[in-house]
């Protein structure tokens, strides 16, 4: 389920990329790929997949769809898909999740809590899809 | 009606054999048409203007980016401009350096040109601007000591390097997808480190104590500056190998 190139596969047409060197300060958001190498402070939000690099730092509340986690992040983690957290991963914060994967060596400070089944389905759902069962 | 304008550079006689290739071409091709030299003219833009007023149906910079500059210049911002944009298509012919403009929209040299205008494959392409500056390629700046501010969010960068504010790619090299009719700007941040960032935003705020901001590559600006998108401001005719969907 949680292989990981496929995974990765996602973030080859990134719209939103923050290199290593780039200290970002504000409320980021987005709604394409978002992959994050750098710093951050704030709050960081996309409506779709978000990949956090192993030498990233981010200080803010995350919410996506999928998400990868390799760098550390203080704040609270909402991913309305799958979350994997990487072995450098380093969270302090309370993370909810669909589905979840943990490396060995991931450090998790805070609560875990799973996304009820109904969040799920509403949190996934896809509006063109349901825009065709209606007018079916 | 085709209304050529041939830049001052021109003038030189190392272009001669480059002008005679070009205008027997165009002469093959059926597409002759008045011929405006702008060495020699002190108004260009009332000249220019002229051109429209009279009912010139395609304006050809024939020159380089710093000939297409002049004449969006010489438009943008005028009385005439409402009809410069329903009824005026943009052709180029690149003769000289400096012409990464032609280059993007897929014009490698006189006899591409030439064909080019013969098709007649247009695209409506949007204007950057920056204080009273209009461009079509990019603004640049060194990347130490820049911030740039986006929305409800600043960007801070340290190290040594580049920000390229595309609005049309003109570097083949690089591995962005840049759209120049989408009414965004594509920021591309290279540092010395080899590391790229990538974001795209309506408008940005630019700043940097010790650097200027070049405008593609031609005209230097202060910051802070803010740089904005129009969106599908200039009808140009496009090769089919241009850097754009």
């Amino acid at each position: 389920m949680f292989n990981k190139e496929s995974r990765l596969e996602k973030f080859k047409d990134a719209e939103t990329i923050i290199g290593a060197s780039i200290k970002v300060k504000g409320n980021f958001q987005g709604q394409g790929n978002i992959i994050i190498e750098g710093a951050l402070e704030g709050s960081l939000k996309t409506d779709s997949n978000l990949f956090i690099g192993e030498k990233a730092r981010v200080v803010a509340n995350v919410e996506s769809r999928d998400a990868i986690i390799n760098g550390e992040v203080k704040g609270n983690i909402k991913a309305k898909g799958y979350l994997a957290l990487g072995s450098s991963a380093k969270i302090f914060g309370d993370i909810q999740y669909s589905e979840l994967s943990i490396e060995k060596g991931a450090i998790i400070n805070g609560q875990l809590l799973a996304l009820a089944e109904e969040h799920r389905k509403n949190e996934n759902r896809n509006p063109e899809s349901d825009k065709k069962n209606t007018e079916e | 009606m085709h209304v050529y304008i041939y830049d001052e550079h021109l003038n030189k006689a190392k272009y001669n054999r480059a002008i005679n290739r070009l205008e027997i071409r165009l002469t093959d091709l059926g597409l002759n048409g008045k011929i405006i030299r702008l060495g020699g003219i002190k108004n260009i833009k009332a000249t220019i203007q002229n051109e429209i007023k009279l009912g010139a149906k395609t304006i050809v910079a024939v020159g380089n980016n710093q000939t297409v500059n002049k004449i969006i210049g010489a438009i943008i911002d005028t009385e005439i401009y409402s009809d410069f944009k329903r009824k005026t298509l943009l052709g180029l012919i690149p003769i000289g350096d400096d012409n990464s403009i032609a280059e993007s929209f897929g014009i490698k040299n006189i006899e591409d040109a030439c064909t080019i205008l013969l098709a007649r494959r247009i695209k409506q392409i949007d204007l950057g601007l920056v204080g009273d500056y209009y461009f079509l390629n990019q603004a640049s700046i060194q990347s130490a000591g820049t911030t740039l501010e986006i929305d409800d969010y600043s960007l801070e960068i340290e190290e040594r390097g580049e920000v390229k504010i595309i609005n049309l790619l003109s570097d083949q090299s690089e591995k962005i997808k840049s759209n120049p009719h989408d009414g965004k700007l594509d920021i591309l941040i290279r540092t010395r480190k080899k590391d790229e960032s990538f974001i795209t935003a309506e408008k940005v705020k630019i700043n940097n104590e010790q650097e200027k901001l070049l405008i593609d590559g031609v005209f230097e600006v202060e910051t802070p500056s803010e740089i904005s998108v129009l969106k599908n401001q200039v009808n140009v005719i496009v090769g089919k190998d241009r850097l754009f969907e």
